[in-house]
């Protein structure tokens, strides 16, 4: 199963689109969170909002997530070690209020696991092999150690360093 | 036994509150930690079940009226939590519980969105002069005086 998720805040037609026209071709079940999306799909199943329980859950299920390039979506898939696609939304399309999303593409990628596809064309090459999509288990959490251990010592001592 | 130290976290949903979780998880070992954000869906999740959540109206650049009563809201909680200090990953309703404290003996922290990669998010430049501490999670956005570099969620 493929899970697909554009977030809460705004609409992404592109991406669902693109979704539903591979879905239309492959025989790959696809479920999809639209938000308010005008755009309807036909070949997949869909729904606006998912409770945050059946969210996660299907990130679980899901051979691969395929979402906007938001945070949030990127630390529940490295969580659940499910690989991601990640879609960038374009401030020059009108799909966000800046272009925050097209900045951090470039690093995100970077990371285990996770896929950048600004481009439907990107998409469907990296959909057409999902095997060779892997994640290495994020076990590495010394980053966020350190963050919480220094902002822990703020707290109580006041003291920066 | 002594009482543990009270924090109140806020954010808004979606990247920002996962990223607030990823980091208060962890600081509930050591602190009492009370939260606040917009949407009642957090409080069905039952990972969340123990948490003191309290709801407040969603704000964002988008719904600038909604910043009047979600200040409202946030004083009210203030008042009955008075935390010792309020941590906020953003975006609008951490902006308000910043300016908030300002007159009220709370110390303010601000994490900015590790999706701001290349400039502080609109919010963070914000606070950035009314926030008792500011952190950044891109260490090339750090001057080490008045924006901090000390890991991130990643």
């Amino acid at each position: 199963m493929i899970f697909v998720a554009v977030g809460t805040q705004f609409p992404f037609d592109r991406l669902i689109e693109n979704m539903d026209q591979w879905a239309a071709d492959y025989d790959e079940e696809v479920i999809a969170q639209i938000a308010d999306g005008e755009y309807l799909p036909k070949n997949i199943n869909w729904q606006r909002f998912l409770d945050p329980e059946q969210y996660n859950n299907n990130i679980k299920q899901a051979s691969v997530f395929v979402s906007h390039a938001g945070m949030g979506n990127i630390i529940s898939a490295r969580q659940h070690n499910t690989p991601i696609i990640v879609m960038n939304r374009q401030f020059e399309l009108g799909e966000h209020r800046n272009n925050h999303q097209a900045d951090g593409i470039k690093w995100m990628a970077e990371l285990s696991g996770v896929y950048a596809a600004p481009t439907q064309a990107e998409l469907y090459t990296l959909l057409s092999n999902t095997k060779a999509l892997q994640i290495s288990s994020s076990t590495e959490n010394k980053k966020l150690d350190q963050l919480v251990g220094f902002l822990g010592d703020y707290i109580q001592t006041g003291s920066i360093n | 036994m002594r009482k543990k130290t009270k924090i109140l976290a806020i954010s808004s949903p979606g990247g920002h509150w996962i990223q607030l979780n990823k980091i208060c998880n962890q600081l509930e070992d050591r602190f009492d930690v009370v939260y606040a954000t917009p949407g009642a869906q957090y409080k069905s999740s039952t990972q969340q079940a123990k948490r003191k959540v309290y709801a407040i109206t969603d704000a964002s650049a988008d719904s600038k009226l909604n910043l009047i009563p979600v200040t409202l809201q946030l004083l009210s909680i203030l008042i009955r939590e008075r935390p010792n200090t309020i941590i906020s990953t953003g975006a609008a309703p951490g902006v308000m519980a910043v300016l908030l404290c300002k007159f009220l003996p709370i110390k303010t922290i601000w994490i900015d969105s590790i999706a701001n990669v290349k400039v502080l998010s609109r919010s963070g430049k914000m606070v950035k002069k009314h926030a008792n501490l500011v952190i950044t999670q891109w260490e090339e956005l750090s001057d080490e005086k008045t924006i901090f570099y000390r890991g991130s969620v990643l």
